[in-house]
């Protein structure tokens, strides 16, 4: 995917059926409830994956959901049609997140730590079994704030490191290590 | 010796240079632990670009739907007025207790501003009209095999189809700006008068270039691109009394300066 900058990702089905993202949101812009309702329909799938996986957390997902989903409300107006819908969703769906993950984590006052490189890994045993897609989400739900936000956007959502590091505000060095630790971190978990 | 993390991250990655590359893959053959390793997390990247999408609660929505009832810029207002129907009046947005404490020109403003916004997805879809339609030859086909070689026929009906929606958001737009034409002080009344006036005057010589020579690309571009500017001027102008009616200096002049560049 991420050679043209465009995230990957999966179309839900939608009532709209053959209507394009396009034309259904030149439908919305004008004052179309039910095309907003089929615009919802055809991304909220992809969209609270996102958001369940950038705040580790489904209960707090459902509520970014429905901010999202205002923000959308609020912003059409603005769509210039310059890009595809999906694509303008998925970035405001990110930086909705985003947005709500850096708000918590200074609540919280956590500091994520960077990637000492001069350390040298511990190797764990060899695992056996392929990963089960169920087992990773729940192990990155347990990542810490940072490395998970790094691991969604890079190696799911298949965003670059200068564009994470873009995302996150971010320098693209501490992307690149918090993506390692976020991914060493998962192993060691998929591993217990 | 391991290799560092740095740089066994950069091969799982695949983003080291060749010489690099093959030093560490010379030790990742000869090292299990690293082997190990380098196998574990390039099966991690290969699974997390495989998950798929998460159905949100059914309750989800109905959460949406109910707050955006309560948005004051509802998508729920009515749709577009049609040309034939020339009722545009000025009725006040959905009063809710929010805007209990609003003052008339606060009521009023989210409607304009709604009318900006429907005014530029008439614009939108026009555009996609001609971008997306098979209006000029040569452009790239739609989906069925029988509409690859567009007519004469179908070229006007798109022309046509273009030239409506521009012309609805045109109706639209004159009627916000002549009903409130008084908020403009008189100078600059005449200033987009005048300016309307030329884009009016290149309306008609446009259509006149077209009735010429119909199969004229340029004369049916330059039609679409004349409905587009006076478009863009009337958003201006109602942009303008906005800007006026809520006392944003700065933001009147800007528009007030491009006015009179004839941007």
């Amino acid at each position: 995917m991420t050679s043209s900058g465009q995230p990957r990702g999966s179309t839900a089905p939608s009532k709209s059926g053959t209507v394009s993202d396009a034309e259904l949101a030149a439908r919305c812009q004008a004052g179309d409830a039910e095309a907003f309702a089929d615009l919802y329909r055809r991304h909220a799938g992809r969209l609270f994956a996102l958001a369940c996986r950038l705040a580790g957390s489904a209960d707090v997902a459902e509520d970014l959901l429905q901010e999202i989903f205002l923000q959308v409300h609020r912003k059409l107006g603005s769509f210039k049609g310059d890009a595809a819908i999906g694509t303008w969703l998925h970035r405001l769906a990110i930086n909705c997140c985003l947005d709500f993950v850096r708000s918590r984590r200074a609540k919280e006052r956590k500091v994520t730590q960077t990637l000492d490189d001069a350390s040298s890994f511990v190797p764990t045993a060899p695992r056996e079994t392929l990963i089960a897609r169920i087992d990773l989400e729940r192990a990155i739900a347990r990542l810490p704030d940072g490395y998970r936000e790094a691991f969604v956007l890079h190696d799911v959502e298949g965003f670059d490191h200068k564009e994470v590091a873009r995302l996150m505000g971010i320098a693209e060095g501490t992307s690149k290590s918090q993506v390692f630790k976020a991914r060493l971190k998962l192993r060691a978990m998929l591993a217990e | 010796m391991h290799p560092s993390n740095s740089e066994l991250n950069e091969y799982v990655e695949g983003s080291l240079s060749p010489i690099e590359r093959q030093t560490i893959q010379q030790h990742v053959e000869a090292c299990a632990a690293c082997r190990s390793l380098v196998v574990d997390l390039q099966e991690l990247r290969r699974v997390a670009a495989t998950l798929e999408a998460r159905e949100p609660p059914p309750a989800v929505w109905s959460r949406i739907e109910a707050a955006v009832q309560r948005e004051p810029s509802s998508l729920a207002r009515p749709r577009l007025p049609e040309p034939s129907r020339p009722t545009f009046a000025r009725q006040p947005p959905a009063v809710d207790a929010s805007d209990e404490n609003r003052s008339p020109n606060e009521t009023y403003r989210p409607y304009t501003l709604w009318w900006l916004s429907a005014a530029a997805a008439v614009l939108l879809a026009a555009v996609l009209i001609v971008r997306t339609g098979y209006f000029w030859p040569g452009r790239a086909a739609p989906s069925t095999a029988a509409d690859e070689t567009p007519t004469a026929q179908s070229i006007e009906a798109e022309l046509a189809l273009a030239e409506q929606h521009y012309q609805k958001a045109i109706s639209g737009l004159e009627q916000i700006a002549t009903a409130e034409k008084g908020a403009l002080d008189p100078g600059t009344a005449a200033t987009l008068q005048k300016n309307l006036s030329v884009v009016d005057q290149a309306i008609s010589e446009s259509r006149a270039a077209l009735r010429a020579q119909p199969d004229s690309e340029p004369a049916q571009q330059s039609l679409l691109d004349t409905f587009k500017a006076k478009v863009s001027l009337l958003q201006d102008t109602v942009a303008l009394i906005n800007e006026l009616r809520n006392g944003n200096e700065a933001g009147t002049a800007q528009i007030l300066s491009d006015l009179k560049k004839g941007k």
